[in-house]
C-alpha cells in the first residue's frame, strides 16, 4: 500500500528518530510512506479564532500539494495531524472560509485528500490483531505508560479518532506488541505546549505531573506520538530532578520506536542514544535494543 | 464629582464582538466551573477559565484583554470537551488574542507574543520552523538569555537541532503569500 506523507520540520530535525523508525515499521508492515515531493511547515496551531483565515494558508497549501499527488495524507506528529486534519475538515465542510481560501492560493481545493495518523492506519489498515502476529521480538515484561495528551484526541467532534476521555489507541497498539500497558491518571492531560517557551515552570510542574502519575502507576517507560510532548516530557526531566525531591527518571519513547523493535528492525536510526533519558538500559534489561 | 482612576469601564458591546470572533454563544455560561476545574493551566493563571467569561459577560474588555489567563492558555481543548453548554471556551481565548494584538494593546505574556511572530518570521524566510534560529532570536529579545542554553546544548550535541537551516522548494511561493498577507 502506497500512501503519501508529510514528515513535518520536527521529524526533519528533533525527532529525526521518530520518523526512522515509523516509515522503517511502516514499510516492514507493507505500507510504502512517500514524502510529499513539496512542503512547507503546517503552521503548527489550528487558528481557532473565526476570522484568523490566514493562518489556514499554510496547511492548506499542503493539503493542495497532496490532491495532486494522491488521495490520502499520512502524519506522525500529533501536531501536524491536528492542524491538517482540521484544516481539511473546515475546507470541506465551511463553504465560504474555503472560497476565500481558494481565492487567495488561487487554486481549487475542496478537501478531498483523507488525512491519517500514522496509529490510525495500523489500527484500520492492518488491525491490531493482524499486527500481534507480525511481531518478532515480544516486547514481553516493559511496563509502558501510553501518553497521550491533547492534540491527537481534541475536539472530538473534527479529530474523531478516539474517545477524548478514555482513548484506547496507543493503549491496544503497544499490547499487541506484547507490552504491559498500565493505566495512569494522566494520560490525556496537557504537557504545557508551547509555554515551554514562555513559562518554563509552568511546563515543568504539568510535565513533571504527568511522568508522577505514570511512575506512580509502575510504568517504565512512558510512550507518545508527539514531539513537543516528548521534549516537554523527556528534556525537561534535568530540571525536574533538581526541583522536585525523591524524583525518579523515566524513559519517554515514541510508539514508532517500540513498534520498530517489536517488528525486528534495526534500531541503529531509531534516535534511541538522543534522548534526555537513554532509554537504552531499559531495553536492554529486557532483551530488546 | 472626580472621577477615581480605578473606575470599572464596561464596554456592553464586548460581549457580542467576542461570540462573533469565536463562534460562540457566552451567554450559555451558567458558570459551572467545570472548565477550571479541567484546566491543567489554571493554577498559573490570573482568572480561570469561568471567570474569563464572567467577565466578557459584564463587559470588562480592558481586564479581560489585559490578563495573563488568555496568554496562558494552551489550546489543549479539555475544557471545550467537557463544558456542558458545550461552549468551545479556547476559541474564544484566541478570539481574545487576536483583538489584543489587533488593538494593539499591552499583552501581559509579552514573550507567548514574541515567540509567536518570530516562528512566523521564520517560517517565511525558509518555508519551514529551524529551532536554532528560533532560539538565536528568541533568546535575547525575550530577555531569557542563559535559560535555555543547558538544554540548547545538549540538544545540538545529541544532534537534535541541526545549526544550519534548510530551505524548501518555492520558499520564495511561501514568501509572497506573506507579502501579500500584509
Amino acid at each position: 500500500m502506497r500512501y503519501l506523507y508529510f514528515p513535518g520540520c520536527t521529524l526533519s530535525t528533533k525527532a529525526k528518530g521518530f520518523a526512522a523508525s515509523g516509515e522503517a515499521s511502516a514499510r516492514a508492515l507493507g505500507i510504502d510512506l512517500v514524502e510529499l515531493s513539496q512542503w512547507n511547515c503546517c503552521g503548527a496551531t489550528f487558528p481557532l479564532a473565526t476570522d484568523n483565515l490566514l493562518a489556514l494558508v499554510a496547511p492548506t497549501r499542503i493539503l493542495l500539494n497532496a490532491q495532486k499527488e494522491g488521495n490520502h495524507l499520512v502524519a506522525l506528529c500529533s501536531i501536524c495531524y491536528h492542524v491538517l486534519k482540521r484544516t481539511n475538515r473546515l475546507l470541506r465542510e465551511e463553504t465560504d472560509k474555503r472560497e476565500k481560501l481558494n481565492l487567495f492560493i488561487e487554486e481549487e481545493y475542496r478537501g478531498e485528500v483523507r488525512v491519517f495518523h500514522l496509529l490510525e492506519l495500523l489500527r484500520e489498515e492492518i488491525g491490531f490483531e493482524e499486527l500481534s502476529e507480525r511481531v518478532q521480538k515480544r516486547l514481553q515484561g516493559l511496563r509502558v505508560a501510553p501518553y497521550y495528551g491533547c492534540l491527537l484526541l481534541r475536539p472530538f467532534q473534527e479529530i474523531g479518532l478516539d474517545d477524548p476521555e478514555e482513548p484506547r489507541i496507543l493503549d491496544d497498539l503497544l499490547a499487541s506488541l506484547g507490552c504491559e500497558v498500565v493505566e495512569f491518571s494522566h494520560k490525556t492531560e496537557c504537557c504545557g505546549s508551547y509555554l515551554a517557551m514562555n513559562s518554563s515552570e509552568v511546563t515543568r510542574e504539568l510535565s513533571y505531573a504527568i511522568l508522577h502519575s505514570a511512575l506512580a502507576s509502575g510504568a517504565q517507560a512512558v510512550v507518545t506520538s508527539c514531539p513537543l510532548c516528548h521534549f516537554n516530557l523527556d528534556y525537561r526531566q534535568g530540571e525536574m530532578a533538581a526541583h522536585y525531591p525523591g524524583f525518579t527518571q523515566i524513559p519517554v519513547l515514541y510508539f514508532t520506536q517500540l513498534l520498530g523493535l517489536a517488528l525486528g528492525i534495526e534500531s541503529e536510526t531509531f534516535g534511541l542514544a538522543d534522548h534526555h533519558v537513554d532509554p537504552r538500559p531499559l531495553l536492554a534489561s529486557k532483551g530488546l535494543k | 464629582m472626580e472621577i477615581s482612576e480605578t473606575v470599572v469601564r464596561v464596554d456592553p458591546s464586548f460581549l457580542q464582538e467576542v461570540n462573533q470572533r469565536s463562534g460562540q454563544l457566552i451567554q450559555l455560561c451558567y458558570h459551572c466551573h467545570k472548565c477550571t476545574a479541567g484546566c491543567p493551566v489554571a493554577f498559573a493563571m490570573d482568572y480561570g477559565p469561568d471567570r474569563v467569561l464572567r467577565m466578557i459577560q459584564f463587559g470588562l474588555k480592558e481586564q479581560v484583554l489585559g490578563s495573563s489567563a488568555i496568554w496562558i492558555c494552551a489550546s489543549c481543548e479539555t475544557c471545550g470537551t467537557r463544558c456542558p453548554n458545550e461552549i468551545d471556551i479556547a476559541r474564544i481565548m484566541d478570539a481574545l488574542r487576536q483583538i489584543t494584538v489587533e488593538e494593539g494593546l499591552p499583552t501581559k505574556e509579552r514573550n507567548v507574543l514574541l515567540f509567536h511572530k518570530l516562528f512566523l518570521s521564520i517560517v517565511k524566510r525558509l518555508g519551514r520552523m529551524h529551532e536554532a534560529s528560533l532560539m538565536a532570536l528568541y533568546m535575547p529579545l525575550s530577555r531569557n538569555l542563559f535559560s535555555y542554553i543547558p538544554i540548547g546544548v545538549k540538544m545540538i550535541v545529541k544532534g537534535k537541532i541541526p545549526l544550519l537551516p534548510h530551505r524548501i522548494k518555492g520558499s520564495d511561493e511561501v514568501k509572497k503569500i506573506f507579502e501579500r498577507s500584509g
